[in-house]
């Protein structure tokens, strides 16, 4: 297991240098002059000129890569272009409210949908499953910049039971991960609904009904633990688009996120500052599907198994 | 049956990282002022990156600084320069300025101001390791001596007029030699993490803190010397969705928006009771940008043709919902060196095709679909922007030409403009002030990266007027010098002027005493007071 864990971790390390090299070029090649940002046109020529041999700037692309990739192996993100600011100490401060964001928006999204997954399953092809299914087909199909607003609208200023926007108490993380989870939640609701569905009729159940086991736990005991196998997988999967999705939903909520902070760093080209958040995402997706994957065979046996067999030498 | 058991262990790790995020988040340091303790709390769209008035180049953080700071002058409403921490000044010579400093004048730290700390001021954004975005426009500023402790003298190594009103930059106190490299390296970062002590300034507010990265809290100087302000102070909130701020205004979230309004949602806001809606005239100026080195558009029938076409009150009535004054050119009637006697090109679509007629460029089949010759129009993301882009469009489609509009993010888009990257453009100019912009925006010593001569328009004669403007001692002579550009501008048309801002402000009925200025700044701030619900 050790093994696997180990291999697993080291494929994560080409994936993470692959996107930053894509990341570094696409920055450097897009039109957009970090210098032009930071001085404003007002300023003189030979200022400008000055400022872009003091960032290194100035040097050739093939140079200010390997330079980066130095400083990458050394632990240092470099400063931000526009205020100096370490990169190191703007994601520090930043990232607690995303992952605040994401993870209680991944806990909205299984506590919605495990149980709506679960209900439409028992009642296929009833009311409540129609309606679950309808629920997931509009989670689906509302886009976060959409429905931010309209939760917004609804909870804050009709009914006045939340804050409209910013980051504070508890109260403020409700409405934001709502939306950022309602997405996740309705892929959720449907894939727990079709892994259900298809474990209801193992042998394993009937056995566990005919020995008189309640119908509920049966279900949340007995069925959910072996359709929760697939389900981890699409987790995974979805915390990318999740931490996407964060993006737009701290813009919407005035959330002090490291995807607002993206944003201006892009407005700005703020190099360092992009590559430095854009490089700690992709750790963070690259980590979570490392979990995913350890945690996908913990939770099977028979995955256990094959990986540790994998593994010998 | 061991899943079942995992299942909890799971459940119990996730529910324990949320706790711990829960407790992180309710923190209490957060809990932010409001009208309550006599705060002011306004909305901004992006974050002040940098307060220090060196570095502030950003709106916002300008508009802020301005609060916390006093320069040696200030620009009144009508853009002339009034004494603010200087009494008052005299000239020598034409290279020389003494100030005379204003007495009594304290910091937010109790030090009082002195021709040192001006010294200091001038000296550290001269200084080339500093790096400040600024120090471009004191290039004429040879050297700053203190006569006494309250007279302090510039010495500059060629004059040009508009170097007053340069002279409004806030004056920060000098600090202690040893402070020095600390405080220089604590200026340049963001103020979250910069030395805070550095923050001080002369002015009505003083700084207090950031709450987190989203929240910024002045507290009021009630040693002012202009007399203390009657708020107990103010929060910045940024919030960059517009529609959000809204929302929160009407919630009571916040108590003031400026300008951050789209115009589509003035109709819902004077709806509400609780909320009052002021406009004022404002300085922000929208052109129509040519590109001189293409052989079409360097024909002034077309650019006349172009401008003709372009029904500008209809756009200002329909999508800016009135909020704006068509323009005459670059400085607005709220300018002192404002003349309004200049060329105008009201909407007339038969005399723009009969001027592409005159220039050879005849419609191939009248009002069939086969346009004279297409331009390329770059705009940029923004929503109205896109919106006017379309009717341009249109209109330009009336007299046979095809306009193809091209949407860009701002980065992308900026850096075009600036290579010369474009055939048409629009844009705009905010926080005009001194009528020297002209020089920069139009003089051919100004392309870019010399200036903001982006159209690569030269005019041997506008060249020589804005050398004369330059070098012009007295108001009324630059006056003279500034009407002459500003027709001969007008009558050649290297940009097509489209319209003033109309500077607007919706606050709650509890905020009294809020005036807007003319370039959008805070300064009435001063005088506001919060009224009981």
């Amino acid at each position: 297991m050790r093994r696997y864990v180990l291999r697993r971790l080291a494929l994560t390390i080409p994936a993470v240098l692959g996107v930053m090299t894509v990341v570094f070029l696409t920055l450097h090649l897009i039109p957009g002059d970090p210098v032009e940002s930071m001085l404003g046109e007002m300023a003189q020529a030979a200022d400008k000129a000055a400022l872009r041999r003091q960032l290194g700037l100035d040097a050739p692309l093939h140079v200010q890569y390997l330079r980066y990739l130095g400083r990458l192996a050394q632990g240092d993100l470099g400063r931000s272009l526009s205020t100096r600011e370490p990169v190191l100490a703007a994601i520090a401060r930043t990232l607690p409210a995303t992952i605040l964001l994401t993870v209680v928006s991944l806990a909205v999204a299984i506590l919605l949908a495990v149980p709506l997954g679960i209900l439409a399953a028992a009642r296929h092809n009833t009311l409540y499953d129609h309606g679950s299914m309808l629920l997931a087909l509009l989670g689906i199909s509302m886009p976060n910049f959409w429905l931010g607003p309209l939760l917004i609208i609804f909870f804050a200023i009709e009914l006045r039971l939340l804050p409209v926007s910013g980051f504070g108490g508890a109260a403020h993380v409700v409405l934001p991960a709502l939306t950022l989870g309602s997405a996740l939640a309705a892929i959720l609701t449907r894939m727990t609904r079709a892994s259900v569905l298809d474990v209801l009729g193992s042998d394993y159940l009937r056995t566990a009904r005919a020995k008189g086991l309640r119908e509920l736990l049966v279900l949340f005991k007995h069925a959910l633990a072996n359709a929760l196998i697939p389900l981890v997988t699409v987790l995974g999967l979805q915390f990318g688009a999740l931490l996407s999705g964060a993006i737009i939903t701290e813009t919407i909520f005035a959330w002090p996120g490291i995807g607002r902070l993206v944003i201006q760093a892009i407005q700005g080209r703020d190099f360092p500052l992009v590559q430095g958040c854009v490089l700690v995402i992709a750790l963070g997706y690259v980590l979570v599907n490392l979990v995913v994957d350890v945690l996908y065979v913990w939770i099977d046996p028979r995955l256990r198994l094959a990986a540790e067999e994998e593994s010998e030498p | 049956m061991r899943p079942p058991l995992r299942l909890g262990r799971l459940a119990r790790a996730l529910c324990l990282v949320l706790l711990g995020m829960g407790l992180a988040a309710c923190d209490g340091a957060r809990s932010l002022p409001g009208p309550s303790q006599g705060v002011l709390r306004i909305a901004l769209d992006s974050r002040p990156t940098n307060l220090d008035p060196r570095f502030a180049l950003d709106a916002n953080s300008s508009r802020i600084a301005q609060l916390i700071f006093n320069g040696l002058v200030r620009y009144d409403e009508r853009s002339r320069v009034a004494p603010d921490l200087a009494l008052s000044w005299e000239q020598p010579s034409p290279t020389t300025f003494i100030f005379h400093l204003r007495p009594g004048v304290r910091f937010h730290d109790g030090r009082p101001l002195t021709a040192e700390d001006v010294v200091y001021t001038y000296t550290s954004l001269l200084d080339p390791e500093l790096a400040s975005p600024k120090r471009g426009s004191y290039r004429g500023l040879q050297e700053v001596t203190a006569l006494d402790s309250l007279t302090v003298r510039f010495t500059l190594s060629a004059y040009e007029a508009p170097f007053l009103g340069n002279l409004s930059l806030g004056i920060l106190p000098r600090p202690a030699p040893a402070g020095d490299a600390r405080a220089r390296e604590g200026m340049r970062t963001f103020p979250p993490h910069a030395d805070q002590r550095q923050l001080i300034g002369t002015g009505p507010f003083r700084f207090a803190r950031w709450v987190g990265d989203d929240a910024l809290e002045l507290r009021a100087n009630r040693d002012s010397f202009e007399g203390p302000p009657k708020l107990a102070g103010l929060l910045f909130r940024v919030i960059p969705e517009q529609t959000v701020s809204v929302l929160e205004l009407e919630n009571g979230g916040i108590d003031l928006i400026q300008n951050e309004v789209a115009p589509d949602l003035l109709p819902r806001l004077r709806r509400n009771p609780a909320l009052r809606v002021v406009t004022g005239p404002g300085t922000n100026y929208s052109y129509f940008g040519f590109n001189f080195t293409d052989p079409i558009l360097r024909r002034w029938e077309v650019r006349a043709a172009i401008a003709h076409a372009i029904d500008r009150r209809s756009i200002i009535r329909h999508l800016l919902r009135g909020l704006a004054e068509p323009a005459t050119g670059l400085l607005s009637p709220l300018n002192w060196a404002y003349d309004g006697e200049v060329a105008t090109y009201p909407y007339d679509p038969a005399r723009a095709r009969a001027l592409l007629d005159a220039a050879g460029f005849p419609d191939p089949d009248g009002a069939g679909p086969a346009p004279r010759f297409r331009l390329h129009y770059k705009t940029t993301q923004n929503d109205l922007r896109q919106r006017i882009a379309l009717v341009l469009q249109e209109e330009l489609a009336e007299i046979g030409i095809e306009l193809q509009v091209r949407f860009f993010e701002w980065g992308t888009f900026f850096a075009d403009i600036a290579r010369g990257n474009f055939q048409l453009y629009t844009l705009t100019w905010v926080g005009v002030r001194d009528p020297d912009i002209y020089y920069y925006t139009m003089h051919s010593a100004s392309e870019p990266p010399q200036g903001a001569n982006r159209g690569r328009y030269r005019s041997a004669p506008l060249d020589l007027l804005l050398e004369r403007g330059r070098a012009a001692g007295t108001l009324e002579e630059r006056r003279a010098i500034y009407s002459e550009v500003q027709r001969l501008v007008a009558a050649e048309l290297p940009y097509v002027s489209l319209w003033y801002s109309t500077n607007i402000a919706v606050m709650r009925t509890t905020v009294q005493g809020f005036r807007l200025h003319p370039a959008g700044d805070f300064m009435s701030l001063r005088e506001v007071e919060l009224r009981a619900d």
